[in-house]
């Protein structure tokens, strides 16, 4: 376990001491600042606009930023040679990958509060109630980084960044879309065959089934409309991520023990 | 305690395949049509060596001959494609036994945003070392490898030699039984790399185990108690280095400028040949000789071994194969 802690804190610590990481960050509160003041501007409903758009920015910055630090942090490691140092050291291969792990959630969870905090402050500046509903709804933003980093890690820990990222992207926009895809029926025009269209629908299942249902982790509606949550429907979704992080970090370490680092 | 081998490589053998299909996890069970398409490289072609407690133990090569390959076998970075090896009487991937171990890859690298004690702090953590051991060793080290004068410095600002001799602080942190270095020495200037060869030679007072990689005679046969020589991928010669030097010892030709002729006779006994400047002097002397030949005021100009030449080996060897 020390072993792991001691991976995670120095990839913290590496990100943080990353002057991108710091500008993305900035950049990200900044955007945020002016989109808020903008829609603050606006003539009516302001406070519905701006929880509207505060989540969106607040899970998109979170997402995209993961995928990129996600995407990248194991292979720096092997790129630049690192991991030929710590290998070698008692540690088991699965041990590395989750202490790496672990580090891109505590990046995230800075990244993520830092935005939440932003948002909060604006909130309070107008004098809107922020609400319990959008705690939640943050707090669900950072269950969906927890998924998307255990794609990130999955993907890298047998390709490049580039194609892990991309791949991550892949299934990430799947995954906001998996609830529609998971009940996609294709009606046929007249003159086309309803076999095929059967045949691409039961795929688009088969590909919600695989790929996570972010559409689970987004509740901008219900903050926007001031309504409550389903009873139990936080913690269920927190769990349903969880195991999903958990699966892919299982695969992850199998592909990860079997390669060679040359 | 009866001393058996630290370090055991039995028919060791590793073939990388390369391009895409190379790649996938079943390649070997492929029929030969399909793997016909893809290259092979047989880096290292069946290893057997033993090294004993205690030895410095130089493991020389021109460079692709497959030190690197065998050394990354033996870290458990590279899967053996065929054959064994034991680290400390205990197989490759035991935990138990690497925790006795240290490692300082080719060319290393290191997290540039750490400072020096952090650094080693980070890879103390990795041991079975409580906080306080790992302050007071990475303390020790850093003075041991001269860096103590740049502990607020980031790696990132670190010269190539002090990056070197940090990876090798890293490599002692838990005070390892064997130390295993790959190509400690390129790249350095040569003071650099007489920094490294004192470090290793105060490695061995200490009783540790080193095996380490070279291309550079040089920079090997003041240190090694025995070398194996490898070219591609096989071990062609193994013993203590005079003897695979067949010409045995020459002796060593020293240019020392400035001595007045009495004086010079006071030099010692291992003065083989004197001709003006020119001293041939027999190689375990040499250490005396030159600090006399200072001492009476002399200036030394050159330190050549008369022998014949590691590369003279390495291309007689190539050719035979
Ligand atoms: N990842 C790899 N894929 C294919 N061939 C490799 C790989 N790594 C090393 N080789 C080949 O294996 C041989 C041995 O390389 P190496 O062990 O690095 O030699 P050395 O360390 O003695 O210079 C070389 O011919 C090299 O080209
Ligand atoms: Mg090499």
């Amino acid at each position: 376990m020390r072993q792991i802690l001691v991976i995670a804190l120095n990839t913290f610590r590496e990100a943080i001491r990353n002057r991108i990481f710091a500008s993305l960050v900035l950049f990200a509160v900044g955007m945020l600042a002016v989109t808020m003041a903008i829609s603050a501007a606006s003539l009516h409903e302001e406070v519905r606009l701006m929880k509207d758009v505060g989540l969106f920015l607040v899970s998109t910055f979170s997402a995209v930023l993961c995928i990129f630090v996600g995407a990248s942090l194991v292979y720096k490691e092997i790129e630049r040679k690192t991991i030929y140092t710590i290998l070698p050291k008692p540690i088991h291969r699965w041990q590395f990958l989750v202490g790496k792990y672990l580090g891109v959630l505590s990046v995230m969870a800075v990244q993520t509060s830092v935005m939440s905090l932003a948002l909060a402050a604006q909130f309070w500046l107008l004098e809107a109630d922020f609400g319990l509903v959008m705690l939640q709804a943050v707090w669900l933003i950072f269950v969906e980084v927890v998924v998307v980093a255990a794609l990130a890690l999955l993907f890298s820990s047998f390709s490049t960044p580039f194609l892990s990222g991309m791949l991550t992207f892949g299934v990430f926009v799947i995954g906001r879309f998996a609830d529609r895809l998971a009940t996609l029926t294709l009606k046929a025009a007249p003159d086309q065959s309803q076999e095929a269209l059967d045949r691409a629908a039961a795929f688009a299942h088969g590909v919600a089934w695989v790929a996570p249902d972010l559409s689970l982790y987004n509740v901008t509606s219900y903050a926007v409309y001031d309504t409550h949550l389903p009873e139990g429907f936080v913690l269920h979704a927190t769990l349903a991520g969880g195991l999903y992080a958990v699966i892919c970090l299982v695969v992850a370490s199998i592909l990860f023990s079997r390669r060679d680092f040359m | 305690m009866t001393a058996s081998p630290i370090l055991t490589l039995s028919d060791l053998e590793k073939t990388f395949t390369t391009g895409f299909l190379g790649a996938l996890p079943g390649f070997r069970r492929l029929p030969w049509q399909v793997r016909g398409i893809v290259q092979t490289v047989h880096a290292v072609r069946g290893i057997s060596l033993t090294v004993e407690p205690g030895e410095t133990f130089g493991f020389l090569g021109p460079n692709g001959a497959g030190k690197t390959t065998t050394i990354k076998m033996l870290m458990g970075l590279i899967r053996p494609s065929k054959g064994s090896a034991t680290l400390l009487g205990k197989p490759l991937n035991d935990r138990a036994a690497r925790a006795r171990i240290g490692y300082l890859p080719e060319q290393p690298y290191f997290y540039e945003h750490l400072k020096p004690m952090e650094f080693l702090d980070f890879y103390g953590g990795l041991f079975p070392m409580t906080v306080r051991e790992r302050r007071d060793r990475a303390r020790a080290l850093l003075d041991r490898v001269g860096l103590s004068h740049a502990l607020d410095r980031p790696i990132r600002k670190f010269s190539k030699g002090m990056v070197q001799r940090i990876g090798i602080a890293q490599a002692l942190i838990n005070a390892p039984e064997l130390v295993v270095l790959d190509e400690p020495m390129s790249g350095l200037d040569p003071l650099g790399r007489k920094e490294i060869r004192d470090l290793i030679f105060e490695l061995k007072h200490q009783g540790r185990t080193v095996f380490f990689s070279s291309h550079i005679l040089q920079d090997v046969e003041q240190i090694c108690d025995r070398v194996a020589i490898l070219v591609r991928g096989e071990v062609k010669r193994t013993g203590p280095i005079n003897t695979l030097l067949e010409d045995g010892d020459g002796g060593v030709e020293v240019l020392v400028a400035g001595l007045p002729a009495e004086t010079a006779a006071r030099l010692g006994s291992g003065v083989s040949l004197r001709e003006g400047h020119r001293y041939v002097v027999a190689s375990v002397e040499v250490d005396a000789f030159l600090r006399a030949a200072l001492e009476v005021g002399g200036s030394i100009r050159s330190v050549t071994p008369q022998r014949r030449s590691l590369e003279a080996i390495f291309v007689e060897e190539a050719q035979r194969a």
